[in-house]
């Protein structure tokens, strides 16, 4: 890791003396020592298991159910099916409640937790709280279902026509959403026709697997007052339980339920969305016992969430100089038998890929389509990677076009600082990006590497080549979402501090990045801050961790908090200091790891244990914690920017593309915490690798079924397939962010199908219409000399070329 | 047909009530209530449940627990000494951000243990064979090779020569 900083020529503060530092995360040693508490883990009096049957048809209407042998089983205490569900629908998204009116278009709310029309191989039918998982999976087993099998479809196109069977009796041609992209503009038809160069592009990715480690849980259970407790590994417990009790318990006010996250066994979106709270919850009421029900791996592939399979077409046109004078993106999403994220994923594509590049002449549009496949959702990248795979092809074959450097053509249309942003019709008030490929280029040796487009290709069956990609992403929605958050501080008596915070923890490393910002601001030291998060009773609204937003949005808010604590801390030392005869006032103070001392004098010290605990202890006739809460709101995206190079080689005969060397450059404003920073880059890298080149999610063309649900048969990339890596960080301190910082999350999942697939046409001269790029594919295209070949039309799996 | 079973984890005995076809991983979680172990495939396809039996690696999610009764068991829960103290391992694990969600982090820590009591020396290469068939969703793996080369190297000075990894 390289940190490039550009602000040696500005005048910044470069005393701090937490920020800036890779420190150790506060929940560090619990997961080395295996004493982490994950849902699984948790034992409550009286808990009981619970699990769900699944429908075994693609399509399917439930005629007949019987649970009474399931139920006659001791130790089954509930059986539950479509009867005993509520009516309400719900959506496994919860965006519906974080959405202004004007972007809420395609939020459907489609679901009901158990269901006698069955639109997946999978979909939830029964349910079964016993007293241990044995009887519970046994029970399953003794309920009789009958079906009336229907007629399914999988592919978005077919189900899109007139004449298709209905997966949603009030969704005609199943098309459950389309709109134009909000901010479209200019006039691309007749910019098109006036461009020099036009080129157009298509192409599909796969539903890639969230796979988190940790299996979907949850565990319900009703108080003595009533009250609800959730349990699960939520990314967002906040609007969790506003959407529960808004859509589907209506008996259930938002107050009524208390919502736990405790550790997350990853998320990477897949946790935005609700999974078996709601059957959880039916179940805990059903049977007065708390219960917990939990997925196996096998269920999570074919139950849960995925990525959605977005087919795109993008034109764009050119002049002979470079200049882009217009491009259009069509998107055709497939999102399941259930809509979930994959409205917004969609639409998030079209923001991030057309926003990407200036331009005049912008047009984009969407179409979301129901099919008898398992639900897809959001997923790291929330689009971002689709768009990039396509666009970023279709950038190279313009420049190869116009025989330009894939560097000189990128550079000339990147939007610069203080020109028009895409994301919202408001100023990029804040870009690094050129200086990302600009550095990055150098560290990957881009002018020697990248030998023009008419190279001669290496001889042999081995052959290597380099490509690049570069996007913009969110720190945040504003504008969009419910962008604010809050947090809390109280500083105990022995002069240690809690922090209340609401993002959740799922290995992103959040908590101690606030907590560095909060030791920073306050002057309290970071080793004596103890965060609090994933407690709704307890933490203040947030609408959870996700759009690279909890550095940003939530940074922010802890910095406010951690600037009154500050201030607090000096307005009640001044009293201190006057008792030594030292006359300050609380402007004059500093203070700083745990000491006050005048900024003129600094061997006057006071510690803050002493005020802490004199606000606390001393009866006089004051006498008050010293407490704060910050709040901010954040009304733009304030993107982040990444330049990602990668360089493969191809084997011929196999079709086996390996990554060797893999260069990227964030513009993160500031790195609060370094190797938390790359640890985001590298991680996210990783499953783009995979996303690129490995993982598929095949379906049975004819029933629905998924062919590869467990870990041995959907390959994820190994710690044999990790490149060399390289990332530099480009820092220049962007001042509204929290001492700087801005978003990393879910850039680093996004760059490298792109890097990559413009890598494999320098080596050996075709363009990989699909992801993954995987060796059949790639060897398949290789054969038929670069022509889009007609393997199979099976868009969940990715195999269009 | 329930049989009482004794099981050496991390130096004790426990004994058990266990069926003859109940898991080695569900025994050390829901029975010893070591959930330090964890279940994330339960197909022996991900290492996330991996567990010392005899100092070797096996995956505790599909033994079955009836066949290593009375023998060595070692879980994460067993690395660090009595008084809290890390082991070189897990300090450096922690050290370089190798454990981000932390699901995985048990069963690397196992499989890093059993190639450094065998190989006191491993390349970055010999790492990455040993740990290849444990899957990391959230590291990209890089911090976790860095983690296992930096303790094997904290292991060789002469402060530590306990060789306890």
């Amino acid at each position: 890791m390289k940190t490039i900083d550009l602000t040696q020529n500005k005048s910044v503060d470069n005393k701090m003396l937490y920020v800036g530092q890779s420190l150790q995360k506060p929940d560090a040693i619990n997961k080395v020592t295996g004493q982490a508490v994950y849902t699984d883990d948790i034992d409550l009096p009286r808990l009981t298991e619970g699990r769900l049957l699944h429908c075994p048809h693609a399509f399917a209407r439930v005629k007949r159910v019987n649970t009474d042998k399931a139920k006659a089983l001791p130790g089954v205490l509930a059986v539950l099916t479509h009867e005993d569900a509520p009516e309400q629908k719900w959506s496994r998204s919860t965006m519906a409640e974080a959405l202004p009116d004007f972007a809420y278009f395609g939020e459907r709310q489609d679901e009901r937790i158990l269901t006698d029309i069955c639109r997946y191989r999978g979909d939830n039918v029964a349910a079964v709280a016993a007293e241990n998982i044995y009887i519970a999976e046994q029970a399953l087993e003794l309920i009789d279902v009958e079906y009336e099998i229907l007629e399914p479809i999988f592919d978005p196109f077919e189900a899109m026509k007139p004449n298709a069977p209905k997966i949603h009796d009030d969704v005609n041609r199943n098309i459950a959403f389309q709109m134009d992209h909000p901010f479209n503009m200019g006039d691309t038809k007749k910019a098109f026709t006036k461009a020099d160069i036009v080129v157009e592009f298509s192409g599909v990715n796969s539903r890639q697997k969230h796979l988190h480690m940790e299996t979907d849980s949850a565990i319900a259970s009703f108080g003595e007052d009533g009250r609800l407790t959730i349990i699960s590994p939520s990314q967002g417990p906040h609007l969790g339980k506003k959407h529960l009790s808004e859509r589907v318990f209506q008996d259930i006010s938002d107050g009524d339920i208390r919502w736990i996250s405790p550790a997350i066994g990853g998320g990477f979106g897949a946790r935005l969305a609700l999974g078996l709270e709601p059957v959880a919850i039916l179940l805990a009421r059903a049977c007065g016992r708390p219960v917990r029900v939990t997925s196996t791996r096998e269920e999570d592939f074919n139950g849960y969430a995925s990525r959605t399979d977005q087919h795109q077409t993008i034109r764009m046109g050119a002049m002979k100089d470079g200049t882009l004078v217009a491009i259009e993106q069509h998107i055709v999403s497939d999102a399941g038998a259930y809509m979930s994220h994959s409205g917004t994923t969609s639409l998030v594509n079209m923001q991030k890929t057309l926003g990407l590049f200036r331009c005049d002449n912008v047009f984009g549009n969407v179409k979301v389509v129901y099919t008898n496949t398992p639900v897809t959702a959001g997923f790291r990248g929330y689009g971002n990677a689709e768009g990039a795979f396509i666009v970023q092809q279709a950038t190279d074959m313009l420049a190869e076009k116009l025989d330009m450097d894939p560097i000189t053509l990128r550079t000339k249309n990147i939007r610069a600082e203080g020109e028009q942003s895409f994301f919202l019709p408001c100023v990029l008030e804040h870009t690094k990006l050129q200086e990302c490929i600009n550095e990055g280029a150098k560290a990957f040796d881009w002018p020697n590497k990248f030998k023009g487009w008419n190279r001669k290709k290496d001889k042999g069956r081995f052959k290597r080549g380099v490509g690049m990609s570069i996007l913009n992403h969110a720190s945040g929605a504003g504008g969009f979402l419910l962008e604010h958050s809050s947090a809390s501080m109280k500083v105990q008596a022995d002069g240690s501090a809690n922090l209340i915070i609401s993002p959740c923890e799922m290995g992103q490393g959040i908590l101690g990045a606030l907590a560095q910002v909060a030791a920073e601001v306050s002057g309290i030291p970071y080793d004596k801050i103890r965060v609090i998060s994933g407690d709704t009773d307890i933490t203040l609204f947030d609408i959870g961790s996700h759009a690279s937003r909890s550095m940003f949005v939530v940074g922010n808010a802890v910095s406010e908090c951690a600037r009154k604590i500050n201030a607090e801390i000096r307005s009640r030392a001044v009293p201190h200091f006057q008792k030594q005869q030292i006359n300050v006032v609380a402007d004059q103070l500093i203070v700083r790891a745990g000491e006050i001392f005048p900024a003129d004098q600094n061997d006057k010290i006071i510690t803050v244990g002493e005020v802490a605990h004199d606000e606390i202890y001393n009866f006089t006739d004051k006498g008050s914690q010293i407490c704060a809460t910050g709040s901010y709101l954040s009304t733009s995206h304030h993107p982040n920017h990444q330049a990602a190079f990668a360089e493969v080689e191809v084997d011929i005969e196999t079709g086996h593309v390996s990554v060797i060397r893999y260069v990227v450059a964030h513009d993160i404003g500031r790195a609060i915490n370094p190797v938390l920073v790359e640890s985001q880059i590298q991680g996210g890298a990783m499953q783009g690798l995979g996303f690129a080149l490995k993982e598929d999610f095949v379906l049975d063309q004819k029933t629905g079924e998924v062919l590869n649900d467990t870990l041995l048969t959907y390959t994820a990339p190994t710690v044999m397939d990790v490149p060399e890596f390289e990332t530099l960080l480009i820092e220049d301190p962007f001042e509204k962010g929290p001492l700087g910082a801005k978003g990393v999350g879910e850039a680093g999942l996004c760059n490298p199908a792109a890097a990559i697939a413009n890598a494999i046409y320098d080596a050996v001269g075709i363009r990989v219409h699909s992801v993954p790029m995987s060796p059949e594919k790639v060897l398949a295209m290789l054969q038929n000399e670069g022509s889009k070949s007609p393997l199979g039309s099976s868009c969940v799996s990715g195999q269009r070329l | 047909m329930k049989m009482l079973a004794t099981f050496n984890v991390n130096g004790s005995d426990h004994d058990t009530v266990i069926e003859p076809n109940m898991i080695l991983a569900d025994i050390l979680r829901d029975n010893l209530r070591l959930t330090g172990t964890k279940r994330a495939c339960s197909g022996g396809n991900c290492g996330a449940c991996t567990v010392l039996v005899e100092g070797e690696p096996i995956c505790s999610c599909i033994t079955l627990a009836v066949l290593v009764r009375n023998q060595q068991i070692e879980t994460v829960e067993g690395l660090a000494e009595l008084s809290g103290e890390l082991s070189p391992l897990q300090a450096s694990f922690a050290r370089n951000n190798a454990a981000q969600c932390g699901f995985c982090t048990s069963g690397m820590l196992m499989t890093a243990k059993a190639l450094l009591c065998k190989n006191s020396f491993p390349t970055r290469e010999e790492v990455k064979v040993a740990i290849s068939g444990n899957i990391c969703r959230c590291t990209g793996y890089v911090k976790i090779i860095d983690a296992i080369m930096e303790a094997a190297e904290a292991m060789q000075t002469p402060q530590d020569q306990s060789g306890k990894a």
